[in-house]
């Protein structure tokens, strides 16, 4: 029961978390000065547009009527929102979802196997850095890991890009899909869309060396812990004793950090898929802020934002079965 | 240490060890030379003898433990022998023995309890699981394991089921340790190793837990070595005593041998020290000094330099062991003196160890303050804290915590209350609400008359100021460390409060006042202590730092939430002596809170105070201490009675336990009527519907108040059904549940 009230709570938080993100981008794009409203009727005025048919245009564009006043139009940008529509692309000329439906995948391609793989590494790492504690692996990785902690990304993006690709040519300088290839379930193109992204995937698990960082100092502070001393004595075995008592209770709080990771790996991703010229979500936002086309953008802004709360609320939802002192904080008895 | 193999085995031929530990040393590799934490120990432990260990913090005790499990911790090193006589079979050499045959002998033979009950457990397991992976470990047949498992736990007085369907921090401290102690049996081995096994508990529990082993033992044949700091309480359970100091056993005998005379200077010292409900408090005495390094134990004698029987061949020669009889072995070469050096009773005429402070420890009685203002008056006090709730949870009310539920209690000026219970009891939130720490959710607190919530609020008459009652109103917390800010040097912790409240002084004269008051608190040289950080100060020497500031803003009553309790037994006289000191010197009042009775007994003897019992947010009894102690009235300050362990070994060890549910019961959810109903061996029907008021005992203490309907005369109590299930084999099976008042 009280864990259901929690369960509740959360959703109430990520559902008005949303809704003040979409109406964020109402805001923005209603009501800001120079707002992008008045500026793209504008840009169409300037094209000889007659007026009328301009507003008409860009309430289809925005899903904003901009001569309804503005809680009406407020009511309608939301029901449009709610609906799956945001908008059309002035650039494209396509519609704002089926652009995101395309593209996003891709991201999400790229930002899982690179969050799984940093993962999975650093940890691994980390837990061996733990075990030899102060030993040369250790000293070196941890210098490792607060170097690569302090590059930006995407400058250490560029570096990869200029040798990998332009100096070396082991991968292709841009694109995300082999050209020349007809897509399908075929060898040469999946082999070629993992060639495509290897480098982007590779540059965000080398900047995540702070993974394994914080793996090793779990890692440490439950090697210390009264109950792993306990379970040697009580003869458990060493696989049970390193993957139930100290990579459980190491991962724990990494856990959290893995989605909230997420979130800044989408928000790196806008960058490093300028670099890269991978066309994902990302990409198109970006070059959607440079054609001024503020439908993709608002549109771009909505849906990376939401996928982080989104992350969020996951995280947040599913910690209680790893952790079960996390569940249902209220019912800790006495 | 010179100890020859055959002196020992000479005396003990007759016996049955099944451990034996000769020459064992464990010692670490430190930059400033080998620190040696077990040196050269020798010890039998007899088949199916409780054997207590005693010692204080850096006596080498927890390594005695992990020796006999071969289980010292990394970059620990050990050696020597340590045979394992299994009775039936050859002895083992534990040191040499293979993985496989350690795995065996950890525990299926020999398994441990640590301290840190709290965490001995995966916070991410339930507790079934850490019972199954055992019995798997050790293959086992888990079905009949757990059958096993159960029945353990159920004669510790756990709903089995229930505990094993927990998750660790879903249990109480209490609980955690009896679970803890229930796995290390689950592969009943032969010997049970305890390592401060209850430490971290109330009292109550302590006892309850204490008089369970000795069921455990008996059922389950087991040997049991109990190491603690706390002599009294194995003083309960123990066949033989051996104390340790500096690393090695200084004396062990039979236990009574050893309480009622100990042949070793510093055993006898250490009885002294500890506060307890029976010696009088004239005879208490700390140990002075401190226990040595290990990296630099002094030459000869370890003990020397504290001992006051010490001379030149204690300096140059270690002393062996002399066979005292009846078992008895001593480390001293002076120990058919040591009675009369140091005899256990009145100690004032004796040479060598009168000290300044003999004059001063004495007791006064408690005045009777009718009549008198108090200083801080608290009507009705309730607290009540609702669990955290979020914004989506308006249905229905949240569970409240009473945590202080009406509570009653004057403070005058020079008065010292201290306040008793177990933890969870309100103790630390009734204090904190005395000072002005914590607002109360009902009732009134009154400084010399005046609401000090209405003054904070700004409805008052303005007499008097906020931060004039925020300054009057101290509290020393019980960790000292983390009330003293680390950044800050010693000498501006202690000259800020000067600098607010005195701006007369100029900086010379703060700096003067500190310095004599580090010295008198035994802080020399000043100058070498003034500069330092808190970091660089041992927990009393912070504990003192912590008292000096509160002290030097001058308040009128400080709150001293357990301060002694983080200190080591010998230590806690003195550091209780100086607290009285300065109460005496700074005429200020105090509100202490101990979970410890005889503690609190201590204090409110030697000041003419009073000592307050509460029970979940209920103040049970409250009176001068002697009526307190020798003349309970409620009977949960009984039992708090019966779980103050005793030095007396002619008392009659393990009585039956006055309670009959070991555990407190839910704060958010208190019993109705009386709410010790639950657990008062007296209970009658009238206990569960009404809730008795505030009755003066019937003593010439006019202080001396309670909350029982047994000390009203003609109260329909006496005339009310039992419900006290006197058939259930319960905790207490042979409480006296007559019908008639004991006093008719
Ligand atoms: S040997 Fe000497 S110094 Fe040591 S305890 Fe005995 S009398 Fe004291
Ligand atoms: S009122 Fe009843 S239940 Fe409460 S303490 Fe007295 S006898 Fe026990």
């Amino acid at each position: 029961m009280v864990n259901i009230d929690w369960r509740l709570r959360r959703l109430g938080q990520t559902a008005f978390t949303a809704w003040a993100v979409i109406t964020l981008s109402f805001v923005i794009v209603r009501m800001m000065p120079g707002n992008p409203m008045g500026a793209m009727i504008q840009q169409l005025e300037r094209r000889g547009m007659d007026p009328v048919r301009a507003r008409q245009l860009v309430e289809l564009r925005l899903s904003i009527d901009p001569t309804k006043p503005i809680p009406a139009a407020y009511v309608d940008y939301m029901v449009n929102m709610v609906q799956g529509n945001l908008g059309q692309s002035v650039y494209y000329q396509e519609s704002v979802v089926d652009i995101i439906a395309q593209s996003l995948p891709w991201t999400l391609f790229v930002l899982s196997w690179a969050t799984f793989i940093s993962f999975f590494i650093g940890i691994s790492v980390g837990a061996l850095m733990a075990y030899w504690e102060g030993g040369k692996l250790d000293v070196g990785l941890t210098s490792w890991a607060i170097l690569m902690g302090s590059i930006p990304f995407y400058v250490l993006a560029i570096m990869l890009l200029i040798f990998m690709s332009y100096r070396w040519g082991f991968f292709p300088t841009g694109g995300k899909r082999p050209t020349g290839i007809e897509p399908g379930l075929t060898w040469p193109f999946i082999s070629g869309v993992i060639h495509h992204a290897a480098l982007p995937i590779l540059s965000m698990i080398v900047a995540s060396g702070v993974a394994s960082l914080g793996m090793r100092g779990n890692a440490i502070r439950v090697l210390g812990e009264d109950y792993l001393r306990v379970a040697r004595l009580r003869g458990l075995s060493d696989v049970t004793i390193s993957t139930q008592y100290v990579a459980r209770n190491a991962i724990l709080p990494m856990y959290t950090t893995l989605l909230i990771g997420i979130g800044e790996m989408f928000g790196g991703s806008i960058v490093l898929e300028q670099v890269f010229q991978y066309r994902g979500v990302g990409w198109y936002m970006l070059s959607a802020t440079y054609q001024r086309d503020y439908p993709l953008m608002m549109g771009g802004f909505v849906v990376i934002t939401l996928a982080v709360v989104i992350a969020l609320l996951i995280a947040d939802l599913t910690y209680g079965y790893l952790d079960p002192r996390a569940r249902g904080q209220e019912s800790e008895s006495y | 240490m010179t100890v020859s193999e055959t002196d020992y085995e000479r005396t003990v031929a007759h016996s049955d060890p099944i451990l034996q530990m000769r020459d064992t040393t464990v010692s670490f590799d430190m930059e400033r030379g080998e620190s040696r934490v077990l040196d050269n120990v020798d010890m039998d432990i007899e088949r199916n003898e409780v054997l207590g260990v005693v010692g204080e913090s850096g006596s080498g005790k927890s390594m005695f433990a992990s020796a006999l499990l071969d289980a010292v911790v990394d970059p620990g090193y050990l050696r020597g022998d340590i045979t394992y006589n299994p009775g039936d079979g050859e002895s083992v050499d534990v040191l040499e023995m293979s993985k496989r045959e350690r795995k065996q002998y950890r525990w299926e033979e020999v398994s441990m309890v640590f301290q840190g009950a709290m965490s001995s457990f995966n916070p991410v397991r339930d507790i079934e699981t850490h019972f199954v992976e055992t019995l798997e470990a050790h293959d086992y047949d888990v079905r009949e394991g757990m059958q096993r498992a159960k029945q353990i736990l159920s004669d510790l007085y756990l709903d089995a089921e229930r505990v094993l369907d927990s998750y660790p921090h879903e249990l109480s401290g209490g609980m955690k340790q009896r679970a803890l102690i229930a796995l290390s049996l689950v592969l009943e081995p032969e010997v049970l190793v305890m390592d401060e096994p209850t430490a971290a508990l109330d009292l109550l529990m302590q006892r309850s837990i204490i008089s369970l082993l000795e069921n455990l033992k008996e059922r389950y044949d087991l040997t049991i070595v109990f190491i603690t700091h706390d002599l009294p309480l194995v003083a309960d359970i123990a066949d033989r005593v051996g104390v340790l100091y500096a690393f090695e056993f200084v004396e062990l005998g039979p236990t009574e041998e050893i309480l009622e005379d100990a042949a070793h200077p510093y055993t006898r010292m250490l009885l002294k020290s500890t506060p307890n409900l029976e010696s009088s408090i004239e005879n208490m005495r700390p140990v002075e000094g401190s226990a040595p390094d290990p990296v630099n134990v002094p030459e000869g004698c370890s003990f020397h330099p504290r001992c006051p029987l010490a001379d030149e061949e204690c300096i140059d020669v270690d002393p062996g062991p002399y066979d005292a009889g009846e078992g008895r072995f001593v480390h001293c070469h002076h120990w058919e003196h040591s009675a009369e050096e140091i005899p256990m009773e009145d100690a004032s005429e004796t040479a060598g160890l009168a000290d300044e402070g003999v004059e001063s420890r004495s007791t006064k009685p408690t005045p009777d303050h009718e009549g008198e203002e108090p200083v801080l008056s608290m009507q009705d006090v309730e607290v009540h804290f609702e669990k955290d709730t979020g914004f989506m949870d308006f249905f229905g009310d949240p569970p409240a915590v009473k945590a202080v539920d009406g509570i009653d209690l004057d403070i005058y000026e020079n008065d010292v209350v201290v306040l008793v219970g177990e933890s969870g009891c309100g103790k630390t939130t009734l204090g904190k609400t005395a000072v002005g720490l914590q607002r109360p959710t009902g009732g009134s607190v009154e400084y010399r008359g005046d609401d000090i919530w209405k003054v904070r609020d700004g409805d008052g008459d303005g007499s008097v100021s906020w931060g004039h009652i925020r300054r009057s109103l101290q509290i020393v917390h019980q960790d000292p460390g983390s009330a003293l800010n680390p950044h800050r040097r010693n000498s501006k912790i202690l000259e800020a409060p000067l600098k607010r409240w005195h701006d007369e002084l100029d900086g010379n004269d703060r700096r003067q006042r500190v310095m004599s008051m580090l010295e008198h608190v035994g802080m020399t040289p000043p100058e070498d202590y003034y500069e330092r950080y808190p970091h660089q100060l041992s927990g009393g020497e912070q504990q003192r730092v912590a008292l000096i500031r509160a002290m030097l803003m001058n308040p009128e009553v400080i709150l001293a939430d357990e301060p002694v309790s983080a200190l080591d037994v010998s230590l806690r006289v003195e550091m209780m002596d100086l607290l009285i000191e300065l109460q005496e010197m700074f005429d200020t009042s105090y509100l202490f809170i101990s979970h410890d009775l005889a503690n609190a007994r201590y204090i409110a003897e030697r000041t003419g105070g009073r000592i307050g019992v509460l029970y979940l947010g209920e103040l049970v009894e409250i009176g001068p201490p002697e009526q307190v102690i020798n003349n309970p009235q409620h009977p949960y300050t009984q039992a708090l009675r019966w779980a103050t362990p005793e030095l007396d070994p002619a008392e009659e060890r393990a009585e039956e336990s006055p309670i009959r549910e070991i555990d407190v019961p839910d704060p958010t959810n208190p019993p109705s009527g009386c709410r010790y109903h639950t657990r008062c061996p007296e209970a009658r029907e009238v206990c569960t519907e009404q809730t008795p008021e505030s009755y003066s005992a019937d003593t010439d203490a006019p202080s001396h108040r309670g909350t029982c309907f047994r000390m009203v005369d003609d109260h329909e109590y006496w005339h009310s059904e039992s419900i006290v299930d006197e058939s259930k084999d319960s905790f207490d099976s042979a409480a006296d549940t007559g019908t008639a008042p004991s006093d008719d």
